[in-house]
């Protein structure tokens, strides 16, 4: 088997393949070494440095497998594509989501958030006429959701997460206890727990509950039957005591310094201890070449560098019984249009989403201890869904434990305005500095995105990278549904700093690359790198890219995994649905290789790809 | 005359706001004083220390004198933003007109240790973000002086 991508859906893949017996080669276009803890440690290093600790800050770049930046994203004219970095942004909105290719993937950088999507997000078509309907129900996933805990090493605790038909398997634990709400989460929750609030005719009672996520805490000894759970630390060849349990860095994104949050490294790592899996780094995947006869998948044609500076490279092709591109949403589509293989649907780059994240920020009266703690771990989470969803958006908020550091680059920011605008100095900065520091509240509002086929990657031979590979174009705005929930979020930012007596300092930037307009009031709205949907899932070829096991309905032995399979989003952090998708996939893939004798080996490929 | 360290201690006190022990305690001044040299020259960093070193004629402060001298101000401010956060900031264009240019004059963390020596994390009870950390659950206890 072929894997293109060594993410947390390829390792996920090629793990459960080879612990049945499979062989399975991977192919990374970025860089890295499979177990060595010297890279994680330059990675943090390289962090350090950074006069700009964005979320790609510890990784190199790399244009031969470039990765987008935040920073990159600038004001779109209409006519007037970006091209001048890696995704060619064709506007109208400048999407900011990045992603990260190294070995691992983005779930080096992600904050690692695990909410299960709730069983209405399954189905918004049907429930609220918005979106689409997925090829399979909440229920039909639960047990690959609780796959996907396990691997990860989820932190949580089931009576919490009981809630919106969110429902648990009976007697079901997560494999580690819920961490601990920060102390700016109970000064949050003191203030607005049981506040009410009015929508479309529903009352919803609002209040901090704590997030899932796959992050090391206490493991549960009620796990797995009373079995338990042992967390995985840090990934390295030799015996290291690390990361067996978050240390609280404030850090988690752009690195977790002690590898107590999950990245797909640890499930590679049990993968290669298989001898059944091999991975080729800086191994850029250019072609899927199909069989003319059969329309099967025959071979992934790849450009393989020495350099990531020079483009001198050398042109493969792998072969191989079934294919799984596992790049993520905007790679997936980019190699498969640039392969000419745009889906009999069409569909295939369409659909793009992501979440929209607005942020509102203010002081509390009082110190409250932020800057401490992992990025988040509280928010509210009562609107993530209700019968408003046929007019607006629903959304989940983040309290974050990092203070204004998304918002406006805190605490640096609040220094140099202390230091150059306000002349403190002495006893009245760092006075200054700990009141206002250590009180900031943001509010992150993650708010639903719906498909919509005009937003999309496609290519254009016009823009290629240095290896000669045609860059992802990317077009995307936002629907009126999302803005709609985008300033009723505003209006309940405004709502909640007043149950706090906390000042509000929010401000949009007119001249900010994000900044929106809806009805005559103006947003900043930042992308949440939770990108999904180009080569959706459904339940019919002329609607769909993939069936709901993510196998092409045009090309029998190849699969396209990941978010971009998913039809619709929610409010829920996307990597966990994903990887319960990956499992089912595996699963499924295992048993077609058993069951359909006819996916033999074309007679020219090499046997140690099989 | 004092040591050059010590002028610099003292004077970084007074800005800064923590004292010399403290300062000295991060281990951090000799890297400051050798990156003022790089962006600035040894023999300006003395004579501002010796601006600072000079008792001010009026029997005023001398931090203040400094701050508000038209040459040195700018400077002791990026001192001040070195010490909280490790990272050196640029002296506007307006001061190399008149007192000369420098290439080594641009925004950059000194080094990976002097961006977790930074006290704008001590002064919030926090920790430098991804390193210091202070352990699991810390997070959930009021924080120091509440």
């Amino acid at each position: 088997m072929v894997v293109v991508g060594s993410g947390i859906s390829g390792s996920i893949i090629a793990n459960e393949l080879s612990r049945a017996g499979k062989t399975v080669l991977i192919l990374e276009a970025g860089p890295g070494t499979d177990s060595s803890l010297v890279e994680y440690e330059a990675f943090l290093t390289r962090f350090y440095d950074a006069a700009v600790k964005d979320n790609q800050s510890p990784y190199a770049p790399n244009p031969n497998a470039a990765m987008p930046r935040s920073s990159d994203a600038v004001r779109i004219w209409p006519g007037q594509p970006d091209s001048s970095t890696y995704l060619v942004r064709n506007g109208p909105l400048a999407t900011d989501s990045t992603y990260t290719r190294v070995l691992g993937g983005t779930t080096l950088h992600w904050e690692g958030k695990t909410p299960r999507m709730m069983p209405d997000d399954f189905r918004t078509r049907s429930a609220y006429g918005v979106g689409l309907d997925w090829p399979l129900t909440y229920t039909e996933l639960s047990p690959h959701y609780a796959q996907a805990e396990r691997e990860l090493g989820v932190s949580g605790d089931v009576e919490t997460q009981t809630f919106g038909g969110i429902t648990f398997e009976p007697g079901y634990v997560y494999p580690m206890r819920g961490l601990p709400l920060s102390y700016l989460d109970t000064v949050v929750a003191k203030g607005i727990d049981g506040t009410a609030v009015e929508l479309a005719g529903e009352r919803y009672e609002l209040r901090v509950r704590p997030f899932p996520q796959a992050r090391n805490g206490i493991p549960n000894p009620d796990y797995d039957d009373g079995r338990g759970f042992v967390p995985v630390g840090a990934v390295s060849t030799n015996q290291v005591e690390e990361g067996g349990r978050c240390q609280g860095n404030n850090n988690c994104v752009p690195l977790c310094p002690v590898q107590a949050k999950y990245n797909a490294r640890k499930t590679l790592a049990k993968a290669l201890q298989t001898g059944c899996v091999d991975i080729l780094v800086q191994t850029v995947a250019s072609k899927v070449i199909l069989d003319p006869v059969t329309g099967r998948v025959s071979g992934i044609e790849v450009k393989a560098y020495e350099d990531p500076v020079s483009p001198r490279h050398t042109t493969w092709t792998m072969r191989g019984h079934v294919f799984v591109l596992a790049a993520n949403a905007i790679e997936n589509a980019r190699l498969m249009l640039a392969s000419g293989l745009g889906s009999s649907s069409g569909l295939m780059g369409r659909n793009l989403m992501d979440h929209a994240y607005l942020l509102s920020w203010g002081l509390l009266p009082e110190v409250a201890g932020t800057f401490r703690g992992t990025n988040c771990t509280g928010g509210i989470s009562d609107l993530r869904t209700g019968a408003f969803r046929r007019q607006q958006a629903a959304f989940a908020v983040d309290i974050h434990n990092d203070g204004w550091a998304w918002a406006v680059g805190s605490p640096y920011s609040d220094l140099i305005q202390m230091v150059d605008q306000e002349n403190l100095f002495g006893a009245r900065l760092r006075n200054a500095l700990q009141s206002r520091i250590s009180s900031q509240l943001q509010l992150a509002f993650i708010i639903e995105v719906p498909p919509s086929e005009s937003n999309r990657v496609t290519v254009d031979p016009a823009y290629t990278d240095q290896l000669g590979n045609m860059r992802p174009v990317i077009s995307y705005t936002l629907p009126d549904y999302t803005m709609r929930g985008a300033s009723y979020a505003r209006q309940l930012a405004r709502r909640v700093f007043q149950c706090l007596d906390a000042a509000d300092h929010t401000s949009y930037d007119p001249e900010d690359s994000q900044y929106v307009t809806y009805e005559g009031q103006g947003y900043v709205i930042r992308g949440g790198n939770h990108l999904a949907g180009t080569h959706i899932m459904g339940t019919s070829p002329a609607t769909s890219v993939v069936d709901d096991r993510q196998r092409s309905w045009d090309h029998k032995n190849l699969y396209l995994v990941g978010g971009g399979s998913m039809p619709t989003i929610g409010t829920s952090n996307i990597t966990l649905t994903l990887a319960a998708l990956c499992f089912r996939s595996a699963r499924h893939i295992i048993q077609q290789l058993r069951a359909d004798a006819s996916l033999t080996l074309p007679p020219d490929a090499p046997s140690d790809a099989a | 005359m004092a040591r050059r360290e010590d002028v610099f201690i003292s004077l970084s006190a007074g800005l800064t706001g923590y004292s010399p022990v403290r300062l000295i305690g991060t281990g951090m001044c000799d890297q400051y004083l050798a990156e003022l040299g790089k962006v600035l020259s040894d023999g300006m960093v003395d004579e501002f220390l010796s601006a600072y070193a000079r008792p001010p004629a009026d029997g005023g402060c001398s931090v203040l004198k400094v701050l508000r001298d038209a040459r040195w101000g700018p400077v002791a401010r990026r001192v001040m933003i070195l010490w909280y956060c490790g990272t050196w900031t640029a002296l506007p264009e307006s001061w190399h007109a008149v007192h000369g240019a420098s290439s080594a004059d641009t925004d950059h963390v000194v080094s990976a240790e002097a961006y977790q020596a930074g006290l704008q994390w001590v002064a919030a009870g926090a920790h430098p973000a991804g390193a210091r950390q202070q352990g699991f659950g810390a997070w959930a206890l009021a924080p120091e002086g509440v």
